[in-house]
């Protein structure tokens, strides 16, 4: 079962991991990320403390573009399903942010997929993290290629 | 052309609107329309920009279409 999808609301990563499993399969490795409270500013080496994130997303186009890693992945891995789930909106610190669910028949595999697919989310999907702390806020811009 | 333009992130911030309708020359490009903005706009000199074309990445010399969707934005920061 492939899916992708951008929510408003909390994300239950067991729902999202469940979804996947198919009968040939045995395993799902599932990545939960959440905002991190601490970040080191890379110009100044300073510690800046996050109060909370919000998110934004170019929705369709995202969907799109997450279907599309899906399918990359499940050309390059040995792996049977993919479910990518990102929230938008805001997010507190520690709360889930982005869960990608690998099934497959063999771990190996589905932990390869798993980190390939969240590095091309990061690099291709049309979704913004607006950072807020202490003394203001600030969208955090990506590396391109 | 009449062109629907939609900003996200640091870019609808910084020029203070996510969605407008715009005109551009017929044949116009990618990259023409992301120098226009900067022009209109030149708090965006600070911003690496990127451009998707009916939902899908543009490089500078893809053409625009009349009734066409253009997303300008900074790189992506999801995840």
């Amino acid at each position: 079962m492939d899916f992708a999808e951008i929510t408003t609301q909390p994300i239950d990563i067991a729902t999202v991991a469940r979804r996947v499993v198919p009968p040939d399969c045995g395993v799902t490795v599932t990545l939960d990320g959440y905002p991190r409270r601490f970040t080191r500013e890379k110009a100044t080496g300073q510690i800046r403390e996050t109060r909370y994130l919000i998110y934004e997303a170019y929705e369709p186009m995202a969907i799109r573009e997450m279907r599309k890693i899906a399918e990359q992945a499940k050309k390059a891995f040995a792996i049977s399903s993919v479910g990518i789930v990102h929230r938008i909106g805001r997010v507190e610190i520690g709360q889930t942010s982005v869960v990608i669910s690998v099934a497959a028949p063999h771990r190996a595999e589905a932990f390869a997929a798993c980190e390939w697919l969240i590095k091309e989310l990061k690099r291709t999907v049309p979704i913004w993290k607006k950072e807020v702390y202490g003394t203001g806020e600030a969208w955090s811009e990506g590396e391109t290629d | 052309m009449n062109i629907r333009l939609l900003l996200f992130g640091a870019v609808a911030d910084s020029i203070g609107f996510r969605k407008a309708d715009i005109v551009m020359p017929e044949g116009a490009t990618a990259a023409e329309l992301i120098e226009k903005l900067k022009e209109q706009y030149p708090q965006l000199a600070v911003h690496k920009l990127l451009i998707a074309v009916n939902e899908e990445y543009a490089e500078a010399t893809t053409r625009l279409e009349d009734g066409c969707e253009a997303a300008v934005f900074t790189p992506v920061s999801g995840g």
